[in-house]
């Protein structure tokens, strides 16, 4: 059996893979949450410190959760004085540098949840990178 | 059908540098990018809206307080619960103040008539602040008020669709006790930031008054 084996090869390429859904190889998340929301309300907005650890580009490209019915990747922008938001189908985070997920700005949009949520609850949300990676990070309910 | 609203914006209102007495020493309240107070506020003609209780919110009602307008809808995820939760704390610091709440009210005006009826609109409210008010009204109700504070948003409706995009100002409008357009606050806001410069207004205001 040869090194150039297809199966050698997948099982390299897999374990070449593997590593990097890990926090210290690829991407890590801090202080990820989730803004509780009055009564009755469907749409809900998470946020979160993402650090891309790598000396090369990651690019976020969707995120899903089976706590809400979708999870879109929005940014909130200002034009002609009037706030509104818009869907971000990718973003890129530069090598060896954070991105902020705040108030105002790229927001995780959160609809229909599927049970209400109130602050101290945990809920994972999954981020899913180009190439594959797919990390599920726990979000806290806050106030 | 799409219909749409849109207000002109002219936000670009004028940078007052006024003196203001402050622990006993003169200092300077310079220009920046938390308010604009305008020298010269504009009275508001007569307006009619409708509260979350079903009540009239007309001229009357902003007539002898200090009245904080946000325009926005219950079906957005991050500027309005965010704006809301800094006025909630806002009006917090003001209540602890000497002077008190007493003569100020937070309005929260959805331009979102179709989705925000009356009942959500209490729920909503009531959430961040139980004295916050939540009023809405027609098309032409809306405009009327939001066309006074050159306040802009624009509604898409699209039947069949359940999230439509709604774009609205993210500023707050200040309105004083003679129902005058005062002064309004830049986003981002800030509650320490909009408390403290509320307080010196007040101040210079019921000094001019007497």
């Amino acid at each position: 059996m040869r090194w150039r084996h297809p199966v050698f090869v997948g099982l390299i390429l897999a374990l070449t893979l593997v590593p990097a859904a890990s926090e210290e190889a690829g991407v890590s998340v801090r202080d990820a949450w989730i803004r509780e929301t009055p009564p009755g309300m469907t749409m809900m907005a998470g946020y979160m410190e993402l650090r891309n650890n790598t000396s090369r580009s990651q690019v976020l490209v969707a995120a899903s959760s089976s706590g809400f019915e979708s999870v879109m990747i929005h940014r909130t922008i200002v034009k002609d004085g009037m706030a509104g938001m818009v869907h971000a189908s990718q973003i890129e985070l530069t090598p060896n540098a954070s991105l902020i997920f705040a108030p105002g700005g790229y927001h995780l949009m959160l609809m229909n949840p599927k049970r209400t949520l109130r602050a101290g609850d945990p809920v994972v949300i999954n981020l899913e990178f180009r190439g594959g990676l797919v990390l599920p990070v726990a979000y806290e309910v806050r106030k | 059908m799409m219909t749409t609203v849109v207000l002109a914006a002219m936000l670009g209102g004028v940078w007052l540098a006024a003196t203001y007495r402050e622990n006993g020493s003169r200092a300077i309240l310079l220009p920046d990018r938390v308010m604009t107070l305008f020298p010269d506020p504009k009275p508001l003609t007569a307006f009619a809206l409708t509260d979350h209780e079903n009540r009239v919110f007309d001229l009357s009602r902003i007539k002898g307080k200090w009245s904080f307008l946000f325009f926005g809808f219950t079906h957005c995820p991050d500027i309005c619960p965010t704006t809301l939760a800094v006025l909630a704390r806002a009006r917090d610091n003001i209540a602890k103040s000497t002077v008190g709440a007493e003569d100020i009210q937070f309005v929260f005006i959805s331009v979102d008539p179709n989705r925000d009826t009356a009942g959500k609109l209490r729920q909503y409210v009531d959430y961040f602040d139980t004295s916050f008010l939540g009023v809405t009204g027609d098309n032409a109700q809306l405009g009327n008020l939001a066309g006074q504070l050159s306040a802009a948003y624009q509604v898409a409706i699209t039947p069949g669709m359940e999230n439509y995009p709604v774009y609205h100002t993210a500023a707050v409008f200040l309105l004083d006790p003679r129902a005058r357009y005062h002064a309004v606050f830049t986003p981002p806001h800030d509650a320490g930031a909009i408390s403290k410069r509320f307080k010196v207004v007040r101040e210079l205001e019921t000094g001019n008054a007497t």
